[in-house]
């Protein structure tokens, strides 16, 4: 009869204490996301991405942009100081006799560019998100971000984009 | 804007439509520059049978002219529902890829001599040698339809059908006869809205010429600049003397018209009634407004040279044993080494190594007359600069001519910076 008792009130203590770190560590998920969504991945329809951090963007290349291309033998890119406007050409990734033309997500000054990449372009091959970024701007229109697509919104562009082609 | 352009090409006694006449003036050759600006996420593109297409035959032989067209078509017009083809041929000329490296590629010193244009073209790839006896062919279509190995295929079927000529395509998208020689180069641009593929064509070009003009020579140069690759290369009328240059801009631009927009499909004379046709353009500024801006930057130095990746050139000269000091014996060999960074065509930096022998018998001074170098252009701008800071130099001692050892320096200068 005790141990009955006894049974049941640990399996309570139990449920009770799975029903509450179950639902703190929920707000905590919540809690970091939507801390986090300032500097989410933001796309373009041109492919290039966008990450924001203390109003500084880091601009790269996507996965898609990285595979279609092949492999990258030159990139040339912007000289930190210059002033550029969201949509303008801003530099140029050479692969297999193609150049394709970057263009800037935002608008902004570039206060950095990727020289390991100007030495190395096959970085953006192997690690477009990461060691494969492409330069980094000072953001004057941070309201620009709303224009552009979020993760979810660019794989449902990819998808339209690749039946239009074929 | 458009519009009058359209007129001034319809109207203008210099536009031949060749074959149809009828749906080109009905049409425009440029649409709206709004399109051109307008989202790519919003645009619809049409389905095959609602393309057409145009052959434009560009009337002009300067390099310049040519590339400075090229790049504003691609700019301004919307190839959303008509794709175009353009053929052009130029005057004696080494056309260098985007990120490429002139001093690397070409005989800058021939090219000079020879008044053999050089220029750096918006597309990747390797370094071409154009002439009369080389067709240029230009495809644009929009971004999401650039299809390299549709307009080889295309030009490959042409071959064929006008000439009876087989050709293969290789892994690096040349268009290669017989035992591999090359008879076709291939670049690309791609942009948000537009894209251009264009090829060479060798059909009796000057084999000699081209090689002079390409020749490889030591010139110790290191950078990350996009390098050519070296092929063996024939003509076209080595093959066939059938083959002209304008018999196979002819063969490719039927087949061209003959062909379906997105897939290689024979549609004949049918297909053929219902594109634009071929069409003669003269590339002014009267009938594409700001292309005389364009052609002037393509012709910059700073464009041609300065746009050249960063690199350093590090070469070794020994020194003649009687400019060494002469009452002393060396063991080693006695060795002047210069390093040069250049970056925007500008020298950046330079070191002398200077060998003990060359210090020993008088040589001094070289710390000024390296900072007299910095900024100045990699070419004979800075042996001018570096003679002039050694006069300077001589002029407090009285001395009012370079001696032998200044000489010496002076000349390994030389084939430094003229990649002799």
């Amino acid at each position: 009869m005790v141990l009955q008792r006894y049974l049941l009130s640990a399996t309570r203590q139990y449920t009770l204490k799975r029903r509450i770190l179950g639902s703190f560590r929920q707000t905590f998920c919540e809690l970091r996301y939507s801390y986090s969504s300032d500097s989410t991945r933001k796309y373009t329809d041109r492919h290039e991405w966008v990450v924001v951090e203390k109003g500084i963007g880091t601009v790269g290349i996507s996965n898609y942009a990285q595979e279609s291309l092949g492999d990258i033998v030159f990139a040339q890119l912007p000289d930190p100081g210059s002033e550029i406007k969201a949509g303008d050409e801003c530099g140029a990734l050479e692969s297999v006799k193609a150049a394709s033309e970057i263009y800037s997500p935002v608008t902004g000054t570039i206060t950095e560019k990727n020289s390991e990449v100007e030495n190395k372009p096959s970085l953006i091959n192997t690690s477009c998100f990461e060691k494969g970024w492409l330069f980094k701007l000072k953001l004057t229109k941070p309201e620009e971000l709303d224009e552009l697509m979020n993760e979810e919104q660019y794989e449902k562009f990819l998808k339209s984009d690749v039946e239009k082609d074929h | 804007m458009a519009q009058t352009m359209m007129r001034k090409i319809v109207m203008s006694g210099a536009c031949v439509v060749l074959g149809i006449t009828r749906r080109s003036s009905s049409r425009c050759l440029v649409t709206s520059s709004n399109n051109v600006t307008m989202k790519k996420k919003d645009r619809v593109l049409p389905e095959e049978e609602e393309i057409t297409k145009s052959v434009f035959m560009s009337q002009s032989t300067d390099i310049y002219t040519n590339l400075a067209l090229e790049d504003w078509m691609y700019r301004n017009m919307d190839f959303t529902n008509h794709h175009v083809m353009m053929v052009w041929r130029n005057e004696p000329s080494v056309v260098i890829g985007r990120h490429q490296n002139p001093w690397l590629e070409a005989n800058i010193s021939h090219l000079t001599e020879k008044d053999i244009s050089l220029a750096r073209r918006n597309s990747g790839g390797g370094t071409v040698y154009h002439d009369r006896g080389n067709l240029n062919i230009t495809f644009f279509t929009p971004r999401e339809r650039y299809d390299r190995k549709y307009n080889l295929e295309l030009i490959k079927r042409a071959l064929f059908r006008g000439f009876g000529i087989k050709s293969v395509i290789n892994k690096r998208d040349d268009i290669v006869v017989r035992d591999n020689y090359k008879i076709s180069g291939t670049a690309a641009k791609l942009g948000r809205l537009t894209a251009y593929h264009h090829c060479t064509l060798l059909v009796n070009a000057n084999k000699a010429d081209l090689s002079k003009a390409l020749a490889k020579r030591e010139h110790g140069i290191q950078t990350k600049a996009t390098e050519s690759t070296r092929s063996a290369v024939a003509n076209l009328a080595d093959i066939d003397h059938k083959v002209t240059v304008d018999s196979l801009q002819t063969a490719v631009g039927y087949e061209y018209l003959r062909t379906p927009a997105l897939h290689l499909e024979d549609g004949g004379q049918g297909l053929i009634m219902k594109q634009r046709g071929f069409q003669f353009v003269n590339p002014t500024d009267n009938w594409f407004p700001g292309l005389a801006e364009l052609k002037q930057e393509l012709q910059s130095w700073d464009w041609c040279f300065g746009r050249t990746p960063v690199f350093t050139v590090s070469r070794t000269f020994p020194v003649p044993a009687e400019i060494l000091a002469p009452s002393k014996v060396y063991t080693a060999t006695q060795e002047l080494v210069i390093n040069m960074t250049v970056e925007k065509g500008l020298i950046d930096d330079v070191t002398l190594s200077i060998p003990p022998g060359l210090i020993e018998s008088g040589f001094h001074g070289e710390a000024s007359v390296i900072t007299h170098l910095k900024g100045k252009r990699f070419t004979s701008e800075a042996l001018n600069a570096l003679q002039d800071a050694m006069l300077t130099r001589h002029l407090n001692s009285d001395v009012k001519k370079l001696d032998e050892k200044d000489q010496f320096v002076a000349k390994c200068f030389d084939q430094v910076v003229n990649t002799i």
